[in-house]
């Protein structure tokens, strides 16, 4: 993804993007590239920067150096930025006393477009029997899908949502992921942004890792997953003659103690089928309890501030 | 452009802040007018300057459309919604040019139901008592269009303000201490200096007579200037400061 080259400009370009807080590095020489139609999940634990890193792509904060360029130019440079790009910040981002549809009603005055287009994504967040309600009186959830109807007002090309989950119960996730999923599907761009992989891990196409405001990984799920993927713990009275047998099927192991291997990139199976034609003796062989999760986890786990 | 203002009226039409405030006005300028029309001894009500006096109560409205417009701004920090309003409309100063636009037109508002108001009971209680109305024409032209100038400049001050503190209570407190208490202390102290601030610059914008006041003309020049001043200072720093 991070090839332009590829599939044309990028839709969402960040070039050694910093953000300085006094002495503290909040975003740290941080560059990345989205192609269109892909779906980004931008992880890292809370305070890793990521919603710094946001508000820098979404021209609400100056970049101490460096630039984001979205549809190749800063964002407040874009013409029309509502019908390019949506963006939901903050769940919370409403006026208590403002009806949900007088809350779509004022940004779709400012972006020009019809009061049909509000009762439009009203409806397509489901909303609309709540409409005219005071936001006060939504639940978290409610307030959820007014900031996506809101983000949705311009029929976006990109769609950039912080922290989305946060509060949705279990159906509010489903439905999301769905939704965007489908949003993908029409060639569309979003960036969601994470502190729990696991959380996006079925939605998402290419995963951004920050930690400490640095990019730790940038890669598809698949690379992810096969870097996890499969570490096998196998224990055996003959461990060297077992290792040269995996090494023959190029498979990568690693000691584990003086009687045991990790055995990794490959399934039990696998391992089980191979020491059996070799006649060598097993005594255990089990896959590891590592996930997504836990590589996540490894990455981001020093400490932050 | 208008697409932003009609955005801006609509966020003044869309809560309930501006109904609570145009009934805070309408309470406070109907007390003040009737006390200080039944109360006052007849001989304190004959010459021209006091009855102008008397229906400058309506001018109460200058600072109930600088509350509004605070609000129209600081709300957006308190709760956030400046998010959304500037990724719309990223080009931050159209914005802020839009709110000063509609806190004109909430001002001006404001400005003729206060005036209504003021006028309406002061003269009403001057013809019960059988007292005869002394200023001439042109006096009175010049506190009602004075009122109603002021009163719309004062919400592009609350908008200029509140764009510079951001912070509603603290935009408020300072309106108030101000206007209230530091510059009639400026006025009492150092009147030389006191009447360029902006409430005296007003009351010499309506033709009130008080010693040290400037001339109408001048007056009026100052609070544009000082509305001028604020309004750019607030745009600078909305279009430059982060949005956390």
């Amino acid at each position: 993804m991070s090839d332009p080259s590829v599939s044309g400009v990028p839709v969402v370009r960040a070039e050694s993007l910093t953000k300085r807080f006094g002495s503290v590095v909040a975003v740290d020489d941080l560059s990345f590239a989205l192609a269109p139609g892909t779906i980004t999940g931008f992880l890292g634990p809370n305070g890793a920067g990521k919603t710094t890193t946001l508000r820098m792509v979404l021209g609400l904060a100056a970049p101490s150096r460096g630039r984001a360029l979205v549809f190749d130019m800063l964002y407040a440079d874009l013409p029309q930025a509502a019908l390019r790009v949506g963006a939901v910040l903050e769940a919370t981002d409403f006026h208590p006393g403002r009806s949900g549809r007088d809350h779509l009603r004022t940004l779709s005055r400012a972006a020009l477009l019809p009061d049909s287009r509000v009762d439009e994504v009203l409806t397509l967040v489901e909303l609309s029997d709540a409409a005219r309600r005071r936001v006060k009186g939504y639940s978290l959830g409610m307030r959820q899908r007014l900031g996506l109807a809101a983000a949705l007002l311009g029929d976006p090309e990109l769609l950039v949502l912080d922290e989305p989950a946060n509060g949705l119960d279990p159906e509010g996730v489903r439905w999301l992921r769905d939704f965007l999923r489908d949003f993908a599907r029409k060639g569309r761009t979003v960036l969601i942004s994470s502190h729990v992989l696991a959380e996006v891990a079925q939605t998402v196409d290419q995963v951004l890792i920050i930690n400490r405001g640095k990019l730790v990984v940038e890669s598809s799920l698949e690379q992810l997953t096969a870097r996890v993927g499969g570490s096998v713990r196998v224990r055996s009275p003959e461990v060297s003659r077992l290792q040269e047998a995996l090494s023959r099927a190029q498979i990568a192991t690693s000691p584990s103690n003086e009687h045991a291997l990790l055995v990794h990139g490959t399934t039990s199976d696998r391992v089980g089928d191979i020491a059996f034609a070799a006649r060598i003796p097993i005594h255990e062989l089990a896959s590891e309890a590592s996930s997504l999760e836990d590589v996540f986890l490894e990455l981001t786990s020093e400490p932050v501030r | 452009m208008s697409g932003q203002i009609e955005a801006e009226l609509l966020k003044i039409r869309s809560t309930r802040t501006t109904i609570g405030l145009a009934l805070g006005m309408i309470a406070l300028i109907v007390l003040f007018a009737l006390l200080s029309g039944l109360l006052t001894k007849a001989p304190h009500l004959m010459s021209s300057q006091d009855q102008l006096g008397l229906l400058s109560v309506g001018s109460f409205s200058g600072v109930f459309s600088a509350l509004a417009g605070i609000m129209l701004i600081t709300s957006e920090y308190r709760y956030g919604t400046i998010r959304p309003t500037f990724l719309v409309s990223p080009r931050r100063s159209r914005v802020l040019a839009a709110k000063l636009a509609a806190g004109l037109l909430a001002g001006l508002a404001f400005g003729v139901v206060g005036q209504a108001l003021g006028t309406g009971i002061g003269i009403t209680i001057l013809d019960a008592r059988g007292i005869t109305y002394a200023p001439g024409a042109g006096a009175t032209a010049l506190l009602l269009g004075g009122t109603l100038a002021a009163s719309a400049l004062w919400g592009a001050i609350g908008v200029g303000l509140g764009a510079i503190l951001r912070n509603q209570v603290g935009a408020i407190i300072a309106l108030l201490a101000w206007g209230f208490v530091v510059e009639n202390l400026l006025f009492a102290f150092v009147p030389s200096v006191g009447r360029f601030a902006p409430v005296h610059a007003q009351n010499g914008l309506f033709g009130l007579t008080t010693k040290h006041l400037l001339s109408p003309a001048a007056g009026a020049a100052t609070l544009i200037a000082w509305t001028a001043a604020l309004a750019a200072v607030g745009i600078a720093l909305a279009a430059r400061r982060d949005v956390s």
